[in-house]
């Protein structure tokens, strides 16, 4: 339907913004920029950078759609919106587009977590995000990688390293770096305390789908995905096998441009 | 060196001459700091930021001893204390930060203290003491409080302020839009999206602080406040949590010492143990 034409995908989330760019199936570009705390600024410098390095302009653009949770917030002028979209949406279609036999998908960003489980043509059957107490898993990691004074890449390194089992109990996130200092505190190597982190966070992740059948294929997207340590949790904590998807933190990008409805 | 790494020593004393030389070690969960007395007058300090605990222990120490080119084998007595304590592998013996923090803050302020509030980077505790700076009581924090002192840092970071200049920024708004105070992580997402929606930085700072004083304000009500009332720890030199604290409690502490770093109190009082261990060998 959207044939030929290039379309852009807008994610605003808590973090970063994601912008990618698609002419009909195939993905021409993309750009992650932080959100910070201007909005409108934060999707118009990725929009241009993502547009500067495909090498089109924005006059080429047949539309944009945006999702993601500030959304809302660029609908008016400078950027000119075509359609905005519910992340629950984006997520089912992203997920659809990248693998064609998935039915469910486990989002994990930077403050929420949600699955989205759809038919074959990406309707949405059922849906469920973490409680209050669970929020910001995302940037908890990233705080708990600057805490041990390494990047996001390296804290899931460290985790893999891991030779003991140690974990941190309680559900919310700032209790959870609390026990981490302690377990630290008693000696126990960094690595271990890392894996403890990682598991955490899947655990939370696995408690939330407790109340929903996960119809299989699973696939596992969102800025969190792109760490190993915490994927290698996945199979063992909601015994099912879980695939990652490509571009894991493009999939609400990805699945806006997808519900592209042609400007109506 | 920034605000994390920092050491300082009093250049007119001399150790050679010193009868009992003596080191408090604090590791909290933010900071390591180091406190070295000579027959019970302060000497140096030094704070680090802690990563790995036994390590901090350590760099704490040794950037005292650089300073002073004493030798760890010159110090007679050595008290580990913080959460990190069982780490000060090089201490002759632990007390916990409640006895040090009471202690410390009784040698600061004189005997008329007898609630001292020790507001660090993970946990936050009121202590009743004694005059002679015994801890009779004490209070910790319940979980939805726990890591004040973390999220301030993180909060500046985020609005790209340096955490030394927050608490004055908080103190400039007399109006602002008022944030939950039960959780610390919802009360900064809180702030976070007032500040997208276009609410003045300064006033979301200050709804920060007035939100994360009322949370401490709870735990120094519920365990009873009996003046006069000190504040310790990292979070002490924050005016802005300090002013809404005070207006929240309806009470003043006692004025900062200026010859006292407050965070340096709890292991100030892990070397006071020291020195008192040292003379009843």
């Amino acid at each position: 339907m959207n044939k030929g034409k290039i379309l852009a995908g807008l994610d605003l989330g808590h973090v970063n913004t994601k912008v990618i760019i698609i002419r009909e199936q195939e993905i021409l570009g993309y750009v992650t920029v932080p959100t910070g705390f201007d909005v409108v600024a934060a999707a118009q410098t990725a929009l241009n950078n993502a547009l500067d390095n495909v090498g089109i302009s924005c006059s080429e653009l047949a539309g944009i759609v945006a999702t993601g949770i500030f959304r809302d917030m660029i609908k008016g002028p400078p950027l000119n919106i075509t359609r905005t979209i519910p992340e629950y949406v984006a997520d089912a279609k992203g997920a659809l587009f990248l693998n064609k036999n998935s039915r469910t998908v486990i989002d994990i960003g930077g403050n929420i977590q949600k699955a989205v489980s759809y038919d074959q043509d990406g309707n949405l059957l059922d849906v469920i995000q973490n409680d209050k107490c669970a929020d910001g898993l995302g940037i908890f990691y990233t705080t708990m990688a600057k805490a041990f004074g390494v990047n996001e890449q390296g804290l899931s390194e460290l985790a893999l390293k891991s030779t003991k089992h140690v974990s941190v109990a309680i559900h919310c996130a700032a209790s959870a770096e609390s026990e981490a200092i302690d377990l630290m505190c008693q000696g126990i190597d960094i690595a271990d305390v890392a894996d403890a982190l990682t598991r955490f966070i899947v655990e939370r992740v696995a408690a939330m789908c407790i109340t929903m059948p996960l119809e299989p294929e699973i696939v596992v997207a969102g800025g969190l995905a792109k760490s190993k340590a915490l994927i290698k949790y996945f199979p063992v904590l909601l015994k099912q096998d879980v695939s990652v998807l490509n571009l894991p933190e493009y999939l609400g990008a990805i699945g806006a441009v997808m519900s592209y409805d042609g400007g109506k | 060196m920034n605000e994390h790494e920092y050491v300082s020593m009093n250049e007119w004393l001399d150790w050679t001459r010193a009868k009992a030389i003596v080191a408090g070690v604090d590791v909290g969960a933010v900071s390591s700091k180091a406190v070295i007395l000579l027959d019970r007058q302060l000497y140096a300090f030094s704070q680090v930021k802690t990563r790995m605990p036994k390590e901090s222990a350590f760099k704490a120490i040794n950037a005292v001893l650089a300073k002073t080119h004493l030798k760890l084998e010159n110090i007679h007595y050595i008290v580990g204390t913080g959460c990190g304590s069982m780490q000060v592998t090089f201490a002759s013996k632990r007390v916990t930060e409640i006895a040090c923090g009471a202690a410390g803050a009784v040698h600061i302020w004189g005997p008329s203290v007898h609630t001292v509030l020790d507001a660090g980077g993970q946990s936050c505790k009121v202590i009743h003491c004694t005059e002679k700076g015994r801890a009779t009581d004490f209070l910790w924090n319940d979980k939805c409080a726990v890591g004040i002192g973390r999220s301030l840092e993180t909060f500046a970071d985020l609005v790209k302020k340096e955490v030394t200049e927050i608490g004055r920024i908080a103190l400039q708004s007399d109006s602002f839009p008022k944030i939950s105070d039960f959780c610390v992580v919802y009360t900064q997402s809180e702030a976070l999206d007032l500040i997208r929606s276009k609410v003045p930085l300064e006033q979301v700072i200050a709804a920060y602080h007035y939100a994360m004083a009322k949370r401490i304000s709870i735990l120094v009500g519920r365990s009873g406040l009996k003046k006069d009332f000190a504040i310790i720890g990292g979070v002490a030199k924050n005016p802005g949590i300090i002013g809404w604290l005070e207006s929240h409690l309806k009470v003043n502490r006692l004025p900062p010492k200026p010859e006292w770093d407050p965070l340096f109190t709890t292991a100030l009082g892990a070397a006071l143990f020291a020195d008192a261990f040292y003379r009843w060998q």
